[in-house]
């Protein structure tokens, strides 16, 4: 039976759905996209994070003012514990905007104070291109009007604001933060500014929010195939981008888990199609590159940046990839990184045995199981008594996850790496797999593994 | 006064009573929220402490938030209780726990009635705490928490067993360390109340226990009313817990936060006074080791206009040492507003005293006072304007997590007072 209850379930059993162990003779998807289990130390964010701390974020030119009591707007201070790097960090990575409501403001409402501070965010920064407003789960209850507030101050500042009702309650996951990002961008922003001009070769880069850089790397493979890049949504962007984002002729998708919602309105609207693509690893950035090709017809174009590209790291590849083969490792990212980096890992000799996401959906799982082989566990939204037990009866020789689970896998022993805010990084595209490959061989051959104590056995503690 | 807070000062009550929970040995905290309230502070405490932290969540979705949170709640202590085996749980609530108006005292009271009669044995305590965020600060959620603690937990005994209670404060576990070592030299016993010291600066060693070895256990807690005194380190983070504990057991109850000389003078003969013990030669060694290291740097350090910002009472300790080493006050801010502060602060500091105001006004405050060095924590170095960063920066507080080891290093007591010192020195000499 491939699905399967780890012991630390047997009080819960109602995990044992949301654990698989790859068969191909018995193919299942995983239970996912539902509540958590109260109480069971998930490692799931909430609504806000997915919607601000996500997508609306990385916005690099307009003022992020989280309306709500003042924790939530601290945690997501300058991207919090998310590098997205921008071309003007001064500004969105330095100031945090909130609200922050008091006892009176939760009886009486929140709008005046709401509408008093979008404009004085304004008075201080100017230089703002709009201002950005997201609700935290009080403001859901007490039932402030949030839109009706924005609408009312961008009439009076004369630039754009936008109010995303992300409360925090809302949803299970982070997933239904990335939607209503999506949504409202979609329907406030996308559409009301016209490009200076167009080309023929303008594309889009959705879903890359340049953690540590990665845009930064992607962007000129395409550049130097004679494509332009009109937008990218939301990794070092202006508003004005995401305003300007309907005139490409082509969306390419790249975290298919928080944007497939706008590439999707952006069709139906404009009618401009989306690919889905990888962007990690050779073969599949080669793809990504060589599928944009054959759609703007630059072929020849593609084959040149992809020889030169690869024959700049094939070579240290080559020796990470002897240095690394039969390592195994257990993959746990928000959704899509676990099936992107299957195939990258496999590139440098390195196998999955377990994979997992935090708010994957059921498209995620099913391309999770197309590239793992059987026998590795597919779990979804692990709870931190899962992961520690995963990782004590695997052992991968590498765990690859997030800040949450990093410090557990260093008190087991385990070689990690930091999969959302990456180590060094950029680890995007052909050079950035070369850092990832770096970044590896530091967490696996430090010396200070193997000088780790075993505990005298007669010892009580 | 504004209504838009730039770059805040504080985080919200949760965060303040998770961190007095994880110095209670095999604790777990439980926050009766949405998902976001459990994951943030956790990625606080990994960043700053580097240490695994396990936080449980009721996870309220939209029901939850309509109907009400009764079934997550039960639910979640039931699988707390099976799967993680605590000695103790704290529910902690939220904004939105508090807005949807959970009675969580009737529930868990239920939740307890209903597994004592189908396990048919105690279960282990649970303490409820009120957190709502927007009341106060992390540093009003510390001391809510330990106030619920200790009136939840502490038990009347019959006779004094001659130990001292501190209550720490959301202070580094060098600083508890520092403390510790101080009482051994008096030879004075004395229960840590919260004490982090080894749950949040554990070692690796192998194989890792199921909960990290350490803490306050909760018999210490109960047992404490037979302690013959109390003393809170920071009076805003353990002080009405302190009060509690004097009103209900007449206990003699002290609060004071030794950093710098005259602070930590002040400790040593509040422990005098209370244990009537006298001070060992070590102690007055340990002090004449901090004197001769002021000694040796006051050409440096003398005439310095300093900028403090941080919790309210380790910002004034931190002033009044400044004060020690010749320095000028010129900007006191603590993260969260007080009377206590304000009045305490002025008696410091002739310079601009910011009462919970933002970090925006406090770098503006830096700027017109032309301060020589600022003391912060990690937002407060992040959210130097551009162009204005040449004033010296010395890391403190909660969270430091651009630089790695200042949780490990304490700044209270003579010894602790020679490592700020020393850091304050070699900032100035950075600079120069």
């Amino acid at each position: 039976m491939p699905l399967t209850l780890l012991n630390c379930d047997k009080s819960i059993p109602e995990r044992k759905k949301h654990t698989y162990v790859k068969d191909s003779t018995e193919e299942i998807l995983p239970l996912c996209n539902i509540q958590t289990t109260p109480g069971d130390f998930t490692e799931r964010g909430c609504t806000y994070a997915g919607c601000m701390g996500v997508v609306g974020g990385p916005v690099k030119d307009v003022i992020h003012l989280v309306h709500g009591p003042i924790g939530c707007a601290y945690w997501t201070w300058g991207g919090g514990t998310r590098p997205n790097l921008s071309d003007n960090p001064q500004f969105h990575q330095k100031y945090c905007f909130s609200t922050d409501m008091q006892e009176k403001n939760i009886i009486f409402g929140g709008n005046e104070k709401l509408y008093n501070a979008i404009i004085e965010s304004y008075k201080e920064f100017p230089e703002a291109k709009g201002v950005f407003v997201y609700a935290t789960c009080t403001i859901g209850l007490i039932g402030d009007d949030i839109k009706a507030v924005c609408k009312q101050a961008e009439e009076e500042i004369g630039i754009k604001v936008v109010g995303f009702n992300c409360e925090g309650f809302r949803g299970c996951s982070q997933s239904l933060g990335h939607h209503i990002a999506n949504d409202t961008l979609f329907e406030q922003v996308v559409g009301t500014k016209e490009p200076e001009y167009t080309t023929d070769y303008d594309m889009n880069i959705m879903g890359d929010y340049n953690i540590k850089g990665d845009l930064w790397v992607i962007k000129p493979l395409f550049e130097r195939m004679g494509i332009r890049i009109l937008s990218t949504f939301t990794g070092n962007s202006s508003i004005d981008d995401i305003a300007q984002a309907h005139r490409a002729k082509l969306n390419l998708m790249h975290c298919q888990r928080s944007t497939p919602y706008i590439c999707e309105l952006i069709k139906e609207k404009y009618g401009i199609p989306y690919i889905k693509e990888s962007l990690f690893g050779i073969e599949q950035t080669s793809k990504a590159l060589r599928d944009v090709a054959a759609f703007f017809r630059l072929e020849e174009k593609a084959e040149e940046v992809i020889a030169d590209e690869v024959s700049k790291i094939d070579p240290k590849i080559e020796e990470y990839r002897r240095k690394f083969e039969g390592k195994r490792i257990f993959i746990y990212q928000g959704a899509p990184r676990a099936w992107h980096w299957v195939r990258m890992f496999r590139e440098i000799g390195i196998e999955t045995i377990a994979a997992a996401t935090t708010f994957g959906h059921e498209e995620d799982y099913a391309k999770i199981c197309e590239r793992v082989k059987d026998g590795t566990i597919i779990i979804d939204n692990p709870n931190a008594i899962e992961i520690e037990e995963i990782l004590t009866e695997l052992r991968p020789d590498i765990f690859i996850s997030g800040l949450k689970e990093k410090y557990l896998a260093y008190k087991l022993g385990i070689p990690f790496i930091n999969g959302h805010s990456y180590e060094t990084g950029p680890y995007a595209g052909y050079s950035g797999l070369l850092n990832f490959a770096k970044d590896i061989e530091k967490a696996i051959f430090a010396p200070v593994w193997s000088m780790i104590r075993r505990r005298d056995a007669k010892c009580n503690y | 006064m504004r209504s838009v807070t730039i770059n805040p000062p504080r985080m919200c009550q949760p965060i303040g009573a998770m961190y007095a929970t994880l110095g209670i040995h095999a604790a777990v905290p439980l926050v009766h929220g949405s998902q976001g309230c459990a994951a943030y502070p956790m990625r606080m405490f990994n960043r700053h402490f580097r240490e695994p932290v396990q936080i449980a969540v009721t996870s309220l979705g939209e029901s939850a938030s309509v109907f009400g949170g009764r079934d997550n709640l039960i639910a979640a202590i039931n699988n707390v209780i099976t799967r993680r085996k605590p000695e103790l749980i704290s529910v902690i609530t939220t904004c939105l726990s508090e807005t949807i108006g959970d009675d969580i005292e009737g529930i868990v009271r239920e939740t307890i009635y209903d597994l004592e009669e189908t396990e048919g044995k105690d279960v282990v305590p649970i303490v409820t705490i009120h957190t709502p965020s927007y009341v106060g600060s992390h540093v009003t959620g510390y001391d809510n928490a330990l106030k619920a603690f200790v009136m939840h937990l502490s038990k009347e005994c019959d006779e004094s067993n001659e130990k001292l209670n501190i209550i720490p404060g959301m202070i580094n576990p060098g600083d508890i360390q520092e403390i510790k070592k101080m009482l051994d030299l008096f030879n004075v016993s004395y229960t840590i109340i919260s004490d982090i010291s080894d749950t949040l600066d554990a070692p690796l060693i192998m194989p890792k226990p199921p909960f990290p070895n350490g803490g306050s256990t909760v018999t210490e807690i109960e047992k404490c009313t037979d302690a013959y005194g109390v003393i809170s380190l920071c009076e805003h983070e353990g002080g009405s817990a302190a009060k509690f504990l004097e009103g209900k057991y007449g206990m003699r109850s002290n609060a004071v936060c030794p950093i710098g000389v005259s602070k930590t003078d002040q400790f040593v003969e509040v422990i005098t006074d209370i244990t009537e013990k006298v001070a060992p030669y070590e102690i007055e060694k340990e002090r004449g080791k901090l004197i001769d290291a002021m000694v040796d740097v006051h050409q440096i350090t003398y005439g310095k206009k300093a900028a403090i910002f941080a919790d309210p009472d380790i910002a004034l300790g931190i002033a009044e040492f400044a004060s020690e080493l010749g320095m000028e006050v010129v900007v006191l801010a603590s993260s969260t507003s007080s009377n206590a502060f304000m009045n305490a602060a002025k008696e410091i500091s002739d310079g601009e005293i910011l009462n919970g105001k933002d970090l925006y006004d406090l770098h503006k405050a830096v700027k017109e006072t032309d301060a020589d060095i600022l003391f912060g924590n990690t937002m407060c170095k992040k959210s130097i304007p551009a162009g204005e960063d040449d004033v010296a920066f010395v890391r403190c507080g909660f969270p430091v997590y651009d630089r790695v080891g200042y949780y490990r290093y304490g700044i209270m007591g003579y010894h602790g007072g020679i490592y700020l010192l020393d850091l304050i020195t070699n900032t100035i000499l950075d600079r120069n």
